[in-house]
């Protein structure tokens, strides 16, 4: 058992360098919508904006899953959606990440049901999650970073107390 | 050869740090709340839980959990109880793993409990 988790550590080390390597200056990102109210998609279009200049870190938006390494998806995940979303995410070339963006994609807002499974990790695998309603752009660039390996995750450290005790 | 293509040749930089400077705009920004442990009780979870739009607070026994990825930082519980529940400041919140996001609060026992 021990032996088969240390394979896989060493293995989510290699893909992490080789994400880092490979992503770590030129990423390319396709968006998908997958039922949001597109106040995710206008912070996302003020990344392009001179004042967050998304380009200076190496990012860069585009229009074709075929030369997306990164997919940015928003919306609690309508599932009239379902097979648009696994087309899109088929016709990526790996090694791909997906990036669940905002409160709807990471099951705060729409509880599953008839019309929406609620959360993006429902249909596909997601790297990284990035909350908020919406997100800012530069906590969409924070989790760019963090997916891309350049910025270590920090909400892992944050206790939300005021206090600073746990309990 | 442009002197400007010969520099960027020389020092090979070609994207920038994140960031640069603190961003002065971060602090108009809404934020997940912070609580304060020592000021609530099971009556005022229940509220606070009840206040909330999103699924981001469910009280587990003598414990709140605070799912903040689930928070959309209306900032309605703040309104219920201004004095326990406060601003975080924090907005730089992506993770790795949902787990992460999955805070726990410990509720204040009244006596004999």
């Amino acid at each position: 058992m021990s032996a088969a988790a240390d394979g896989e550590a060493a293995l989510a080390e290699r893909l992490r360098q080789r994400v880092a390597s490979q992503f770590g200056r030129s990423l390319h990102i396709r968006t998908l919508d997958t039922g949001s109210c597109a106040v995710c998609e206008q912070e996302i279009r003020l990344l392009s904006a001179p004042h967050y200049d998304l380009h200076r870190l190496g990012f860069f938006l585009t229009p074709a899953p075929r030369h997306a390494d990164l997919l940015m998806v928003t919306g609690p995940m309508i599932r009239a959606f379902d097979v648009a979303a696994r087309k899109t995410y088929e016709a990526m070339p790996g090694p791909k990440l997906v990036v669940a963006t905002g409160a709807c994609a990471l099951g705060g807002v729409y509880p599953a049901d008839a019309f929406v499974h609620g959360t993006v990790g429902e249909i596909l695998p997601v790297d990284v999650w990035i909350p908020g309603c919406p997100p800012s752009p530069l906590a969409l660039l924070q989790g760019l970073l963090v997916a891309v390996d350049r910025l270590a995750e920090k909400v892992s450290g944050l206790s939300f107390t005021a206090d600073g005790a746990d309990s | 050869m442009p002197l400007w293509f010969a520099r960027g040749l020389r020092r090979g930089i070609v994207t920038t740090h994140y960031p640069a400077r603190p961003d002065p705009s971060a602090a108009c920004l809404p934020t997940p709340p912070a609580f304060r442990t020592g000021m609530i009780d099971r009556q005022l979870a229940g509220e606070l839980v009840a206040a909330g739009p999103s699924q981001a607070l469910h009280r587990d026994g003598d414990v709140l959990v605070f799912d903040v990825s689930r928070c959309t930082a209306c900032g309605r519980c703040q309104e219920v109880a201004p004095l326990a529940v406060t601003p975080s400041g924090e907005f730089e919140l992506a993770g790795t793993s949902q787990a992460a996001f999955v805070k726990k609060i410990g509720l204040v026992l009244e006596a004999g409990q």
